[in-house]
């Protein structure tokens, strides 16, 4: 176990590295010098040369991506264009409310999309079954951008339920938790589809393994026998898809917090390349794609911990 | 005529078409499908208006409006006409992303399978691209080029790049495992010639199957893409960036941002169930 997990950490460091090496040449390509922008536009030359020299920009480009790294380490990715605010700061504060909505959105539509998929898989054929399948299938091809709409015309707008813009205070307090019901259902609306689709299968396959008939076999009731030997082996196959559909999650998010004008770090991204505030844009997708890959580790780790053949394979 | 040669009865296999369309919910769809790429297609000449004509004195005019069944929008402009162009549009990045990303893909999972040397270092790197949300690198690609609609095709090109070298370097690893490719390779074929006439051909079905569904996926990132403002630029009719003009009047004219969002649903669901038809129809192994 523990060889396996420091073989798949090793393999997350060039990832890693590359990651920031195409971050940092985005700063390369960007059409905008960052010592002209930093200085303004009454700068005399020599301020912009000096201002240059200051932040390393006049040395060679492998020596400015390692003093990019160090920076880096010590949580300095530059200062915002558009307000002179530190990257890191805005960052920091955008984050949290990020894993707010996503666990928001997961605590419901997981649970719900497992029950959906073993629902459907025992009663397979039947007409529930069609309608499950049939709602997955909606699911996967509905906008997120049109659920967000719709909940907030009707439930925010028409019937003034629940409140559809930004975020009012932290999950635990009542504005916070009535603020974050319509983006989770929205971003977990078009989750719970995959996760039923994903565990059906997973729940068709091993209810035909022979493990299943011998549990029948030995007369267990027919409610231990799926909860007990079916869905606990289903589990494992639907763990490590959704873990990957992680991403596809977080495409959602972004969609979501624009939408519902939530402070989050996919929001901050989105802003941050429409106002061409370059260190902030580098910044926020540096941030996501690190936070993609660890969630990626922590996965295949959950995976080969719930599956032995995997860590010994 | 002899009886003898003439009278077997040979069960003649069903093609995929009448397979899909066995399936009333799949018969629909295609059905829908075809509409739509005509409609799209011919916009120029189905369009009652241009596409660009505004008129603020009809802005957000409701559906069902004199001369205007499905309204204008902010600017005014005919609904309809902005539909059939935005269809356009939306369907020829789809198309474009998919091609673009569906060939480089389709060519990575030949030389995988093909060249086994090689299949090492081409699947780790579609490991690592798989590994990123496309989302992703729409983000860093706007970042980078700007927003707009070469930005978004690119992004989705990339992201479709690894998904297709996966699924063809898989079929095509079974079809190498066939005689006729030992064959093949007996008679001195050379390695192209082997891909494109034996290796190729027999991966049609799972490269189809992918693409259809890939279709509706692309689609539906690509609009979201231009939602977000990454996409599509104004005056551009593109589907999801007519649903962002309308989201900031959405209280006053629901029916801006809400008619494009029904079409890209429409659409990628259409798709969605086509390619899972399509997938029923080509490979029962995979029906559950």
């Amino acid at each position: 176990m523990l060889r396996h997990a420091v073989q798949r950490l090793l393999m997350a460091v060039p990832v890693m590295l590359g990651v920031l090496l195409v971050g940092f040449l985005l700063m390369q390509v960007v059409p905008t010098d960052p010592a002209t922008v930093r200085a303004g536009p009454t700068a005399t030359p020599d301020v912009i040369a000096a201002i240059r020299a200051d932040l390393g920009l006049d040395r060679p480009l492998w020596e400015q991506f390692g003093l990019y790294l160090w920076r880096l380490l010590h949580g300095d990715l530059g200062v915002s264009i558009i307000n002179n605010v530190p990257v890191t700061q805005e960052l920091g504060a955008t984050i949290g409310p990020t894993l707010e909505l996503m666990f928001a959105s997961l605590i419901w539509s997981i649970p719900l999309g497992i029950a959906m998929g073993t629902v459907a898989a025992y009663w397979r054929g039947s007409l529930l079954d069609r309608a499950i399948t049939a709602f997955t299938v909606a699911g996967g091809s509905i906008p997120v951008f049109f659920l967000g709409l719709v909940l907030i015309w009707y439930v925010g707008f028409k019937w003034q339920m629940l409140p559809f813009t930004g975020r009012l205070g932290p999950l635990w307090t009542w504005e916070g938790f009535q603020a974050v019901i319509l983006p989770a259902l929205t971003l977990g609306g078009v989750f719970v589809g995959p996760v039923a689709r994903m565990t059906r299968t997973a729940v068709l396959d091993v209810m035909g393994a022979d493990h299943v008939r011998t549990a029948r076999a030995k007369g267990l009731t027919e409610r231990r026998v799926v909860t007990r030997h079916g869905l606990r082996n289903a589990l494992i196959p639907v763990v490590t898809l959704i873990g990957l559909q992680i991403g596809f999650l977080l495409g959602g998010a972004v969609v979501t917090e624009t939408v519902f004008s939530w402070p989050g770090v996919g929001r901050l991204a989105v802003g941050a390349i429409l106002s061409s505030d370059f260190p902030m844009a580098q910044g926020t997708i540096i941030v996501l794609s690190m936070g993609f890959i660890v969630i990626n580790l922590c996965v295949d780790l959950l995976y080969a911990a719930l599956d032995p053949r995997i860590r010994h394979g | 005529m002899s009886a003898t040669t003439t009278d077997i009865a040979v069960p003649k296999r069903p093609s995929v078409f009448a397979l899909v369309l066995r399936d009333p919910a799949a018969a629909v769809a295609a059905a829908f499908v075809v509409a739509v790429i005509l409609a799209a297609v011919f916009a120029p000449w189905l369009a009652p208006t241009d596409p660009y004509d505004n008129d603020l004195a009809k802005a957000m005019q409701p559906p069902g409006s004199e001369g205007l069944p499905l309204g204008a929008d902010t600017q005014g402009r005919n609904m309809i006409t902005r539909l059939l162009f935005g269809l356009r549009v939306t369907l020829l990045m789809g198309v474009a992303a998919v091609a673009a990303g569906g060939t480089l893909g389709a060519v990575l999972g030949f030389i995988a399978a093909f060249y086994r040397r090689l299949d090492g270092v081409i699947m780790r790197l579609m490991d690592v691209l798989l590994s990123f949300p496309a989302i992703l690198f729409g983000l860093a690609i706007a970042a980078i080029f700007g927003p707009g609609l070469f930005s978004v095709v690119l992004a989705l090109s990339i992201a479709t790049v690894p998904l297709m070298a996966r699924i063809v370097r898989g079929a095509a690893l079974v079809v190498m495992q066939q005689d006729y490719i030992e064959a093949a390779r007996a008679q001195g074929m050379s390695d192209a010639r082997l891909i494109r006439r034996h290796l190729a051909p027999n991966c049609l079905s799972p490269i189809f199957v992918f693409a259809t569904l890939r279709f509706g996926q692309v689609i539906l990132l690509g609009s979201a893409l231009s939602f977000l403002g990454l996409g599509a630029q104004p005056p551009i009719a593109e589907l999801g960036a007519m649903a962002s003009e309308g989201r900031n009047f959405l209280f006053f004219a629901p029916h801006i941002a809400v008619i494009p969002s029904l079409v890209i649903f429409a659409v990628v669901l259409a798709f969605n169930v086509l390619g899972d038809a399509l997938r029923d129809a080509l490979d029962p192994r995979l029906r559950v």
